[in-house]
């Protein structure tokens, strides 16, 4: 793990008003996105966040840095 | 004190902000004259708006030129009036109170907006440059039914617009043999003089009169109309200027026993 | 004061109900006293956010009103009062280490301040019946909402609850002074500590704006509810309310910045930063909190523009302090990642404690206070202002702020507080991180509904947003799926509340247990002795900020007085539910329709 599960669920949670404000924004650009998209580009946001979270730093196998007190 | 540099940079930073802030608003007002709603509109009691030159009978007022008044009465939960017609590319200055307690007058979407707080008069003057339909609402709660609250207010193209009012005066009944007349009044709300067309249709016939209404006054054209010409029976007329149009019937009827003319009084 | 990870067993144990067993009775008191108020206001929010988008409707819509009023009510003043007067008795016991003077009259206080909770809520709540009872000559009824704005009239023991709960709010205030001037002849030659230096600044400009709505209340409104004066001059009562309301927010937020500035730091694994710009911050909440409550009137006519511009003044020159926080917060937060081993520029981040939910709770809670200053600036600006002025923006806003900033915090500062207070160990932590979480999550979807709406000019104190001559036009989206959005916020936030509640009940119907940490608070690394002196000359500062309110003030409402008159143009009360006739309100109907 490259960060704590409690800072993990803490970046999924700021992913919320990231994707709800992009939206909003590229709007400004003309690109409108339905909900059903929002929602899968909230879905890959979340899978692609996990998969670096738990992939080996350097290669090397998880050295838990953070603690989670 | 010990302040960290960082600290010093964010102060600086901070009071920047501020101060970028307080003249970007000192700008709108004098620059582009974003006007406030203030104490212009001056106070009234809520008790004698009925009796107020503005406000007993509000609705629009043309002042000259481009520029327009409008008066508004809130009260729960209606506006009076309902509906606003302006022209666009118009300055349109509203003066809005309320009989009963606090409203708003808040046109939906726009910076057209105000509290209507009861013993004030607002005041806003606002700029239409293009035509459209807004709603008004109401946005500060005023009791059970706040939410039925609103208005509309269309902004409507210069050429289509105008402030003329028609009323016809005709009797519903002529006695055949007799002469009737059918009334047109025309009232000019604009302060400029209005040149333009009377015209009745009854019968097959039309007849068509010019007339010239002064400005903010009205003008009456009278229409004589012989029985005889149209034969006994109901007759439908129309008296139309511009785009107003009033109709109604005249029946010709056969005069019963020896009395004489009581339908008409034409003796034009 | 490092942290002592709560894993660790101390020795004796020393939690805040070991130092103080009195004073935590009241305070736990105050604290459920504004769990209540909470849990009821929450759900009523629920209620609201279900009917207004019409979403689902069980409540006829004039029962709307009703609801709103209690929400209003139950959560600005009731739910943060309470924690208020809890976190700061608190505050002044722990930083002074001595107990209050007399522990009666902190009792006294606090009944009194339920018994002003009740009577209000006894007249809101009558606002359901059909015909509720009457007492003291007429029906009981307050439909008034939190503004209470005349000529919509309460019934008298509305007012009279009001007066109560300030009047027990100040002597409080005297409570926690004479704590000090005790402490302060024990200790002739000390600096006032911090949190107790907080806490009277933030009493000392609560005197100041309370003033005001209890001249409004006891001079002009309840007189007139009670028939003895027969006219009210709205704007003045409006503009006095105003005088308060605006203060009133400052005066609940405060205990959530006293968190930030002496609990977060702890909980991030430091200190404090600068003690001295903490203590300049709370002087400049002290002498700028009340001479700029003439910027909610911005659109009120009666008021010339110059005095509205003073307001905007002091109001960007307030962000001041809430800036320099910001500051000082990160700070703080990043000396104390370093020291738990964080590095980089941001990778500090990663070492920040986010498994504890006092720690993700109350930075949470900051992170969404810094979005709710971008929209309180352009809510400052006064002609930007007109755009969004009484529309859902602003409630957006004010969820941001009071309903997260302000009630996150407090949530997550209980989730330390009531182990402190009843000596027993949190009953579950995951829930608690989750809870806070979803509250997060709930306010996005819901604020961020709310600013857009407010910006196609959708109003706010609305039963049923949906009129019948035009429709709204949203510059992103469409209606519906914005009200989706402020409803599936509201579930997520009643969760949420439900959780949050579900955990004080376990806890305090849990074991004692001997590993709650020792009550302490957050060293500072420039501390006191860096604060010039004069800081703490409380009298000079109080005389300052009374010198800006009279410069502020006098003229506005001088002019307001003169125009309309003290007791205004004979404009009578409105009582709704008894002043119109169902006839009336039929016929108005259908004209609308």
């Amino acid at each position: 793990m490259r960060i704590s599960k409690g800072a993990l669920l803490v970046v999924v949670a700021l992913l919320v008003p990231f994707v709800v404000e992009f939206r909003t924004a590229l709007s400004w650009f003309g690109i409108k996105l339905t909900i059903l998209e929002s929602l899968a580009l909230a879905g890959v946001l979340v899978i692609g966040l996990l998969l670096w979270a738990v992939w080996p730093e350097n290669g090397n196998g998880g050295t838990g840095t953070a603690d989670s007190s | 004190m010990n302040i960290h540099t960082y600290e010093k940079v964010w102060l600086v930073a901070a009071m920047v902000l501020i101060v970028g802030f307080i003249a970007t608003i000192t700008y709108g007002a004098v620059g582009p004259g974003i006007a406030m709603i203030d104490d212009e509109g001056g106070d009234i009691n809520p008790d004698e708006i009925n009796d107020d030159e503005r406000f007993a009978e509000p609705g629009v007022e043309h002042v000259g030129g481009n520029e327009y008044e409008v008066a508004v009465v809130a009260q729960a939960w209606s506006y009076t009036p309902s509906q606003i017609e302006v022209p666009a590319n118009s300055e349109v200055t509203f003066y809005v109170t309320s009989r009963d307690v606090t409203h708003s007058f808040s046109v939906v979407g726009t910076n057209v907006n105000t509290m209507v707080i009861p013993g004030q008069v607002s005041e806003m003057t606002v700029k239409f440059d293009e035509p459209g339909e807004y709603g008004i609402l109401c946005n500060e709660y005023c009791g059970e039914y706040h939410h039925t609250m609103e208005g509309k207010l269309n902004v409507v193209p210069e050429d289509e617009f105008d402030m003329t009012e028609l009323s016809v005066e005709a009797d519903d009944e002529v006695e055949s043999g007799n002469e009737t007349t059918i009334t047109a009044n025309v009232e000019n709300g604009m302060q400029e003089d209005l040149e333009t067309t009377v015209s009745l249709e009854i019968g097959d016939e039309t007849r068509e009169e010019a007339v010239t209404v002064p400005g903010d006054g009205s003008e009456e054209v009278a229409f004589t109309v012989d029985s005889a010409d149209l034969g006994e029976g109901d007759h439908d007329w129309t008296v139309t200027v511009d785009d107003y149009e009033e109709s109604g019937t005249l029946s010709v009827v056969t005069p019963d026993g020896n009395e004489s003319a009581d339908g008409g009084d034409g003796d034009a | 004061m490092a942290t002592s990870p709560p894993t660790e067993v101390t020795a004796m144990r020393n939690a805040y109900v070991d130092q103080f067993p009195d004073e935590a009775r009241v305070i736990k008191a105050a604290f459920w006293s504004s769990f209540i108020a909470l849990a009821i206001g929450g759900t009523l929010g629920l209620v609201q956010a279900l009917h207004r988008t019409d979403v689902f409707r069980f409540i006829q819509s004039p029962d709307y009103y009703t609801v709103l009023t209690a929400h209003g009510v139950l959560l600005a003043i009731t739910f943060t009062i309470f924690f208020l007067v809890g976190t700061f008795t608190w505050a002044v016991t722990t930083s002074l280490d001595r107990g209050v003077v007399d522990v009666r009259f902190t009792w006294a206080w606090y009944i009194m301040m339920v018994i002003g909770t009740v009577l209000v809520a006894i007249a809101i709540f009558s606002g359901f019946l059909e015909s509720a009872p009457s007492v003291l000559g007429s029906e009981l009824n307050a439909d008034v909402l939190f503004t209470f704005y005349a000529p919509l009239e309460a019934h008298p023991i509305f007012y009279i609850g009001l007066v109560l709960f300030v009047v027990g709010s100040w002597l409080a205030g005297v409570d926690w002074f004479r704590t000090w001037l005790a402490w302060r002849s024990e200790n002739p030659d000390e600096r006032i500590p911090l949190p107790t230096f907080m806490v009277l600044t933030t009493t000392l400009f609560w005197y100041i704006c309370t003033f005001g709505v209890a001249l409004s209340i006891l001079v002009f409104l309840l007189p007139w509810s009670l028939g003895i004066t027969e006219s009210v001059n709205p704007l003045l009562t409006r503009t006095l309310f105003w005088y308060f309301g605006h203060a009133v927010v400052y005066f609940w937020l405060m205990p959530a910045y006293m968190m930030w500035y002496i609990m977060l730091p702890k909980f991030s694994g430091g200190k404090l930063f600068s003690d001295p710009l903490a203590r300049v911050v709370f002087v400049l909440f002290l002498l700028l909190s009340t001479p700029l409550g003439i910027h909610h009137q911005y659109l009120d006519p009666g008021i010339a523009e110059g005095y509205k511009f003073i307001a905007m003044t002091n109001t960007m020159f307030l962000l001041l302090p809430s800036l320099l926080t910001a500051f000082t917060v990160v700070a703080s937060m990043e000396h104390g990642a370093r020291q738990r081993g964080g590095e980089g520029y941001l990778g500090w981040l990663k070492a920040l404690p986010w498994r504890n939910p006092i720690f993700t709770g109350m930075a949470l809670a900051g992170l969404m206070f810094a979005a709710a200053g971008f929209s309180g600036m352009i809510n400052a600006g006064m002609n930007i202002n007109y755009l969004v002025h009484n529309t859902w923006w602003v409630v957006g806003h004010f969820h941001l702020t009071v309903g997260t900033a302000v009630a996150l915090t407090f949530m997550a500062a209980s989730y330390w507080f009531i182990p402190q207070l009843t000596g027993k160990e949190l009953w579950n932590r995951s829930v608690a991180l989750g809870q806070v979480l979803l509250w997060f999550i709930g306010m996005t979807f819901m604020s961020n509904a709310m600013h857009r709406s407010g910006l196609f000019g959708m109003p706010r104190r609305t039963a049923e947003p949906q009129y019948q001559g035009f429709d709204f036009e949203p510059a992103v989206g469409t209606v519906g799926e914005i009200n989706m959005q402020v409803a599936l916020g509201g579930v997520i936030l009643t969760l949420s509340l439900a959780l949050f509640l579900l955990n004080m009940i376990m806890t305090s119907i849990g074991d004692d247990s001997e590993s709650i940490p020792d009550n302490t608070y957050a060293g500072t690394l420039s501390g006191a002795e860096d604060s010039p002196r004069i800081l703490d000359n409380l009298k000079l500062w109080t005389a300052i900020a009374v010198v800006l309110v009279i410069i502020a003030y006098t003229l506005p409402l001088a002019s307001i007085i003169d125009a309309g008159g003290l007791f205004g143009p004979g404009i009578e009360g409105v009582r709704l539910s008894t002043w119109v006739d169902p006839a009336v309100i039929e016929s108005l109907g259908e004209v609308i329709r």
